[in-house]
């Protein structure tokens, strides 16, 4: 008894909320910080089902007790939100973990959570000329999207935002709803064209049990589930047209019927819209509903491609080397000029999403305390872009000679499969040679 | 096999997972009562209602306090839903013994009255089954006893 008492104050002393829970997911334990931040008293939630009283977003989808119980191995630092005692959300980042008893069987879980509301604020209120809740952008079509994003944020319309693959839509969708009025509710994200055509619509809608093959169970779709907040529709265009319909319904009615069966449901959701596609022509091609495009069109964003704004490159690549430099731990400083000479000359066609996959790479393959240089580049970047600078064709070319010449040996010589796999005419190929000194082979 | 997973597929309506685990831990400790008890209503919801009244009659006759005491709320348990919405289909499938054995069997988690009505009926249905008239018994005996209790 004296042992309880004795841990049950160690855990009353930490900041951290703590929570056991019984073999039965019922609450047994509930320590003095997880008061505070669910504004809980222990006597409230003792006895009863953990689920039922803090909804948190994953108990929705999946039990974080449950997910280690299924894998095995303990969750650390898993994002989430929980519901309050007075209703609202806050964000908490949480680890699990399962008790056993001396059998070595699971006889509680312990779930551990930190409120990350006050660091959200924190984050939110950083937002610098060039940084605005994680999108990075100096040029002034980005700075016109951080403008209309705080404007239009006590606004509830629909989104839709439209861009070509890579460019941030997802980011600008998560601005957009840091900043709204339901911040603190459900924010969802579907995207819709990595479901095959018959399960999207009882992704969005829900199914009963029975309803289709794999139906085992009744399950609640995104739209119920995000009722009161927000839900991020990406790829919508490439949505089927029978659920464009169920959809447009939502967006006029609010109600909606999960697949399978006739209740008709009310949710109350708004919807942030993303597609990459030329919308002009899905409508053209009847591949988009006009009225559903009118709908979700409300407040209509474009993100512009990384080749028309250029200037930011230079802040994107140190935003980049920043965050890769922490995941992998690398003391990288800077980018030398060279290196982003090429860049800014390169045509980007996978937008940002390239231009953090390749500084991903550089960081890699940097050394601790050193600049990246053009040396560390992939090598079918240094191949495209060698024509670009003299100075750096001059530092790279003995690198480049051998890639070049495995390139032109995996062709057979072949200069025309050689130039396509470069991505550049055979002229341009043809000067690289010379400039290698390669001889051609007869 | 944790009991501990079963419960959660059981809290998160995953039947078929949650009864493959049940049995498992059954097959080891066939005094644990409260998994007997979820048994019933996975193989309920998986439609094997021969497997699900096999165990519901031995659970009955060992303690049949176990079922009737059930917190539908607390222990989140389905069976207030479930009587809600197989009780829909009865008229439509009236003659249906599965169906009445299946809202026999939930009811007594939810109300030993009703319960004992959709027994006795099934008893009428079929005369040559004992086991639901060894039901009855049970049932009343117990609500017999508590009135005693209450008075």
């Amino acid at each position: 008894m004296k042992e309880q008492i004795f841990n049950e104050e160690i855990l009353n002393s930490l900041a951290e909320g703590v929570l056991t829970v019984d073999k039965n997911f019922k609450i047994n334990f509930f320590n003095r910080a997880a008061e505070q931040i669910t504004g809980y008293n222990k006597s409230e939630v003792v006895g009863q089902l953990c689920k039922h009283v803090f909804k948190c977003e994953l108990c929705q989808l999946r039990c974080p007790i449950g997910m280690v119980l299924e894998s095995g191995t303990d969750i650390y630092d898993h994002n989430s939100s929980i519901e309050m005692k007075a209703g609202s959300r806050k964000p908490i980042r949480l680890n699990a973990a399962i008790l056993k008893n001396s059998n070595n069987e699971p006889v509680g879980g312990v779930i551990s959570f930190r409120d990350l509301s006050e660091l959200m604020k924190l984050k939110s209120s950083i937002i610098s000329p060039t940084n605005y809740l994680g999108m990075v952008g100096h040029s002034k079509p980005m700075q016109e999207i951080f403008s209309l994003i705080q404007e239009i944020a006590d606004c509830e319309a629909n989104v839709l935002i439209h861009g070509e693959s890579g460019t941030g839509k997802e980011l600008v969708a998560n601005a957009i709803q840091a900043t709204s009025l339901r911040k603190d509710k459900p924010f969802l994200k579907v995207n819709c064209s990595v479901f095959p055509l018959n399960l999207l619509a009882s992704e969005l809608f829900g199914h009963v049990k029975g309803a289709f093959t794999d139906a085992v169970k009744d399950r609640p779709g995104r739209f119920e589930l995000a009722n009161g907040g927000t839900i991020f529709l990406d790829e919508v265009a490439e949505m089927p047209l029978q659920t464009q319909i169920q959809l447009l319904r939502v967006l006029q009615e609010g109600t909606f019927e999960r697949v399978g069966e006739s209740v008709t449901r009310k949710t109350d959701v708004r919807v942030i819209s993303a597609t990459n596609l030329n919308l002009k022509k899905a409508l053209d091609e009847n591949k988009l509903r006009e009225d559903l495009f009118y709908r979700l069109n409300v407040i209509p964003i474009n993100v512009p491609p990384l080749r028309e704004r250029k200037e930011d490159i230079p802040y994107l690549v140190e935003h980049f080397i920043r965050d890769y430099s922490k995941i992998y731990k690398k003391d990288v400083r800077d980018i030398d000029d060279n290196a982003l000479e090429v860049f800014m000359n390169y045509p980007w066609p996978g937008n940002v999403r390239e231009l953090e996959n390749a500084i991903e790479y550089l960081v890699v393959r940097s050394k601790n305390g050193k600049n990246i240089s053009i040396n560390n580049l992939p090598p079918s970047f240094r191949a495209n872009t060698i024509v670009n600078s003299v100075e750096a064709s001059k530092e790279i070319q003995k690198d480049n000679t051998s890639q070049l010449v495995k390139l032109l040996e995996k062709h057979h010589w072949n200069k025309t499969k050689v130039a396509e796999e470069l991505g550049v005419g055979r002229t341009t190929l043809w000067r690289m040679m010379k400039n290698l000194s390669l001889e051609e082979k007869e | 096999m944790s009991e501990m997973l079963g419960n959660q597929y059981f809290l998160s309506r995953n039947y078929s997972k949650a009864a493959s685990i049940f049995l498992k831990v059954y097959s080891q400790y066939p005094q644990n009562l409260s998994v007997r008890k979820k048994i019933i209503i996975c193989f309920i919801q998986t439609g094997e209602m021969d497997k699900a009244f096999d165990f519901f009659y031995e659970l009955v006759k060992e303690d049949i306090a176990v079922i009737i005491n059930t917190n539908p709320v607390a222990d989140d348990c389905p069976c207030t839903e479930l009587v809600e919405k197989y009780g829909m289909i009865l008229p439509y499938e009236e003659n249906s013994k599965d169906l009445k054995l299946l809202l026999a069997m939930l009811w007594l988690y939810c109300d030993a009255n009703k319960s004992l009505e959709y027994f006795k009926q099934l008893s009428l249905l079929n005369r040559e089954e004992k086991k639901y008239n060894d039901v009855i018994i049970m049932i009343e005996k117990h609500l017999s006893s508590n009135k005693i209790k209450t008075n």
